[in-house]
């Protein structure tokens, strides 16, 4: 948690946003302050890759701000906020399926790092994919594919991450090994946005965590708190 | 994947090149092969295929980094050359600087523009669409180049540094020109492979086609870096053009059938590979060129060394596993509202039909005061002629726009159906036997169709295609099969029903009641079993499989009625054409626009074909309007309807991939008094334009709790979640 009065580096005020006529966030506020990991939980189709979406630029709030460190960002375009420094990492697997690795690499040098370096960090952090780097990424299994996905978050030195759903349809001891890295990101200082469905991936590294329930969120507060309210929703316990 | 090819391609490879061989055996010329005679045809050969070359690269640039396979590029090369030929040649710019404004300047910006315009929104279009787009594009743009350069004018492209200087090779003279030609093509290969390989922008042009949202999330300028692609593909086929014109003359369609031959290349190289589809390009040169040197194929085959890209097309792409597979493509095309057209409905539609066109050739028809008359010989001919391709078109509604199979190929069924027919009516035009016809065009459908079965989309065009230009070139010409080519001889007057149909309006009438015959035909079979099965394979064959559609016999069947209504509707082209040398000839642009023709009425409707019989009577009346003289810029506009709008139509796919007589019809319906189903879904469409009434919907006002167990009990949801008190409320 930081202090009060500090620039959130992320902030969404009352953001309403969806597909074409329907809305799917209803009001969204949300902070994540510089040097803080900040986990977004709820069930599907709550709005949290909604709210990813609008935070990257890739969906036009109807209404509402963005702001990136105080600057208001609506209505710029997903690239230039990616070279600014946002860094999303998509649900999927966020790679090029008919691109080498290599060239999956090279193309996270938009973000305004050398090439040399996005493939010392990613291959000194994920050595398996070294030994890949001619494959093509499409070939890779799940794992694989995320740790390469993951490798533009850990190369290029963004402004701020944001991960979604990092977990999907991966064994669980892929996905420790993924937010071991998370986690030493977090330390190193980067803020970071997770969105998961479940909180248990995220619970050792974040400071703070939201519930999202159809397209509002409901609470915010410490991670173990939220964790367990989350649990009782799912449960349907009250 | 050279060395994992799999053992069906080299079982083919080992055939292809046994059968290459007895070919060449048995038609030996028996010249002497020299080292000099070998040298000379080689460099020919590398020559032509470094041309190829160029196309072949602008092909598989545009395709590896947009996902488009360009017909346009060859098109786009003609006019290029007619541009260059005009500054340089008609208004004495400087080779260079005319090459400059052209390549430079004036091709970059043709990409882009066509980018913006159109292809950018063609990304979730279905692949019919996209063909079609830029099959359209093709045509329009040939369209404008022979409006803007007319064809009276003769036109040469002078070579770079003229013909006569050059390197000295001993037995003939290495031109200048032609080794500029090869080092360019070779260097813009090579280049374009380091570009595209070792290159950022080469590697977020291949990444933006793999996924364009993730290459914006990665920073890269997704719109800039596919209109970087546009333009390249697009410098390419006009530098091509420009430096391909000399060899072959500036005629549009000569030069644009150039493609046909790049096609090839770039299929050899399985359409993404790059050195393959140069090596391919250099092959065919090479096939070329020593064909033509050292083997006689005799009068009866004079076409047969042309043929070889097409069979190499037809060949490769039948081999090839098909490249890429293509993933989360399904989509927004798929919403259909359709009902079945009635019975009734089709025989009062087919009424109409042959009453409007009753009426518009007898001259029934007053516009205010003004009686145009009955057509004359002249507006008969023209609308038989018309008609007799409507016909032709109306064999494509059940193959293409029911089971999206398309096919390039309608003319040569067509032509096989007056082969047919010829060899069985002979000089009696006994017409009984048209029924004949229909029969034995089925097989040759069903022929086609095999290894259609197991191809889909562009490679299904590609091979159509390719079929198309190898009968043309191969089958059409030998004499056994068009016996009395050039001798000027008339097909028959067609003999029915007691009735000699040698009068023109009589059978113009005669086409309408069998163009009627056909409409109804369709609809009967649309609301048939088969109709069904059709419309299932072309949503999803996976899906249709599973329902136990038997997929390959599915499309045998709609193969060959589509092949018994071209063969049918060859008899009528033939005998309009009179000339039976007419059949023979595969024109490349008229069966492309017979093709865009249906795609833009919209093809998935039966009655929607009942709209290219107005190309005919649109023919008739414009020449009558002529006739009467006083109302010029309505034949300006008949006439640019006919010409571009095929096209313009076409290109209005992009923003209503449905064709534009579905949207027509959409309007037209509700007016007829018994649709109420149609006025009903106007209604419920604007219904459902208001903005949903929020505050109803539980998103203004919190739901109570027994709002929503009362909602997962209807949606029968068995672990809800129960509601904390203040949900549906923020709190953060």
């Amino acid at each position: 948690m930081s202090a009060e009065g500090a620039t959130p580096l992320l902030e969404l005020v009352g953001i309403r946003a969806g597909y074409g006529t329907i809305d799917v966030l209803h009001g969204v506020d949300l902070r994540v302050m510089p040097g803080t990991v900040y986990a977004l939980l709820g069930p599907n189709g709550a709005g949290k890759t909604t709210t990813l979406g609008v935070a990257s630029g890739q969906i036009q709030p109807h209404a509402g701000s963005v702001l990136l460190d105080g600057h208001e960002v609506n209505g710029v375009s997903p690239d230039r906020l990616a070279r600014a420094g946002v860094c999303l990492i998509p649900e999927g697997r966020g790679i090029f399926p008919n691109l080498t690795v290599a060239e999956n690499l090279r193309m996270s040098t938009y973000a305004g790092v050398s090439y040399k370096q996005v493939q010392e960090r990613a291959f000194a952090q994920f050595p398996r994919l070294q030994e890949r780097r001619t494959q093509m990424a499409g070939t890779l299994s799940g794992g694989e594919q995320q740790m390469l996905a993951m490798s533009r978050a850990l190369s290029t030195d963004p402004a701020i991450l944001m991960l979604d759903e990092l977990s999907m349809g991966l064994a669980p001891i892929i996905v420790e090994e993924l937010y071991e890295q998370v986690a030493t990101l977090a330390e190193a200082g980067l803020s970071i946005l997770i969105v998961e469905q479940f909180a248990q991936a995220v619970l050792g590294v974040a400071n703070e965590a939201a519930i999202m329930l159809h397209g509002r969120i409901q609470r915010t507060g410490p991670p173990e708190e939220i964790a367990e309210e989350l649990t009782a929703a799912y449960l349907g316990m009250s | 994947m050279i060395f994992g090819v799999r053992h069906s391609v080299a079982v083919a490879a080992a055939l292809g090149t046994l059968a290459a061989v007895i070919i060449a055996v048995l038609t030996w010329k028996g010249a002497p092969v020299t080292s000099e005679t070998f040298l000379v045809t080689t460099y020919i050969g590398l020559f032509l295929g470094a041309l190829w070359a160029m196309y072949a690269t602008g092909l598989v640039v545009v395709y590896t980094t947009t996902g488009v396979f360009n017909f346009a590029q060859g098109a786009i090369g003609v006019f290029a050359a007619f541009l260059y030929w005009e500054l340089h040649v008609n208004r004495d710019w400087h080779s260079i600087l005319a090459l400059f404004v052209v390549v430079g300047l004036f091709a970059p910006a043709l990409g882009v523009v066509l980018d913006i315009l159109i292809m950018r929104r063609l990304r979730t279009a279905s692949l019919v669409v996209q063909l079609m787009v830029t099959v359209a594009i093709m045509v329009l743009l040939l369209s404008v180049v022979g409006d803007i350069w007319e064809a009276d004018t003769p036109r040469r492209v002078p070579y770079l540094f003229g013909i006569n200087n050059g390197i000295d090779l001993g037995p003939s003279q290495l031109p200048w020109h032609r080794l500029i030609v090869f080092v360019v093509a070779i260097a813009i290969a090579v280049s374009m492979r380091f570009l595209l390989r070792r290159t950022r922008i080469g590697t977020a042009m291949r990444a933006v086609v793999d996924n364009r949202e993730l290459a914006a999330l990665n920073g890269a300028r997704p719109n800039v870096v596919s209109s970087t692609s546009w333009a390249l593909g697009s410098m390419m086929g006009a530098l091509g053009g420009i430096l391909i014109a000399p060899e072959l003359g500036l005629d549009p369609a000569t030069l644009n059938n150039v493609v046909i031959i790049a096609f090839a290349a770039a299929a050899f190289g399985a359409l993404r590979n790059l050195p393959l589809a140069v090596v391919g390009a250099m092959l065919i040169g090479l096939l070329r060129a020593h064909t033509g040197a050292w083997l006689d194929f005799g009068p009866d085959f004079r076409f047969a060394h042309l043929s070889i890209a097409p069979l190499l097309l037809l060949f490769v792409v039948i081999a090839l596993p098909q490249a890429r597979l293509e993933v989360g493509r399904l989509a927004h095309h798929l919403r259909r509202h359709e009902r079945y057209t009635k019975w009734w409905e089709g025989l009062l539609g087919c009424g109409v039909v042959i009453l409007l066109a009753a009426a518009f050739s007898g001259g029934w028809l007053d516009f205010g005061g003004w009686d145009p008359g009955a057509w004359g010989s002249r507006e008969l001919n023209s609308a038989n002629e018309a008609m007799a391709l409507a016909l032709i078109g109306l064999s494509l509604v059940p193959l293409i726009g029911w089971a999206g199979q398309i096919n390039f190929a309608p003319l040569a069924f067509a032509g096989f159906g007056a082969f047919v027919y010829l060899k069985l009516a002979g000089d009696t035009g006994n017409g009984y036997w048209i029924l004949m016809v229909g029969l034995l065009c089925a097989p040759l459908g069903a022929i086609v169709a095999l290894p259609a079965a197991r191809l889909r989309g562009l490679y299904l065009a590609l091979m159509t295609m390719a079929f198309a230009q190898a009968m043309s070139l191969i089958f059409f010409p030998h004499p056994w099969v068009m016996p009395i080519i050039g001798t000027g001889r008339q097909f028959p007057h067609i003999d029915l029903f007691g009735i000699t149909f040698d009068d023109r309006r009589g059978f113009f009438m005669l086409m309408v009641s069998v163009f009627a015959i056909f409409v109804y035909a369709l609809v009967l079979l649309r609301r048939s079993r088969y109709g069904r099965r059709w419309m299932a394979i072309n949503d999803s064959q996976a899906a249709a499989a599973t329902l136990g559609v038997p997929v390959v016999w599915t499309k045998v069947v709609v193969y060959a009625v589509s092949a018994s209504m071209a063969g049918i509707a060859g008899v009528f082209w033939a005998t309009v054409s009179g000339n039976v040398d007419s059949v023979q000839g595969f024109d490349l642009l008229l069966g492309f626009n017979i093709v865009l023709l249906v795609a833009a009425a919209g093809v998935s409707i039966p009655m929607a074909g009942i709209f290219l019989i107005f190309i005919p009577l649109f023919k008739g009346f414009g020449l009558r309007l002529e006739d009467a003289g006083n109302v010029d810029f309505l034949v300006t506009l008949l006439d640019i309807m006919t010409t571009y709008g095929p096209g313009l139509m076409v290109l209005g796919m992009v923003f209503n991939p449905r064709g534009a007589i579905f949207e027509m019809g959409r309007g037209f319906s509700p007016i007829l008094p018994w649709r109420s189903d149609a006025r009903a879904e106007i209604a419920a469409e604007n219904a459902q334009k208001r903005e949903p009434e929020i505050g109803e919907l539980g998103l203004e006002r919190p739901f109570t709790p027994e709002e929503v167990i009362a909602i997962d009990r209807r949606l029968e949801i068995l672990d809800d979640v129960v509601p904390k008190e203040g949900y549906g409320t923020s709190r953060s």
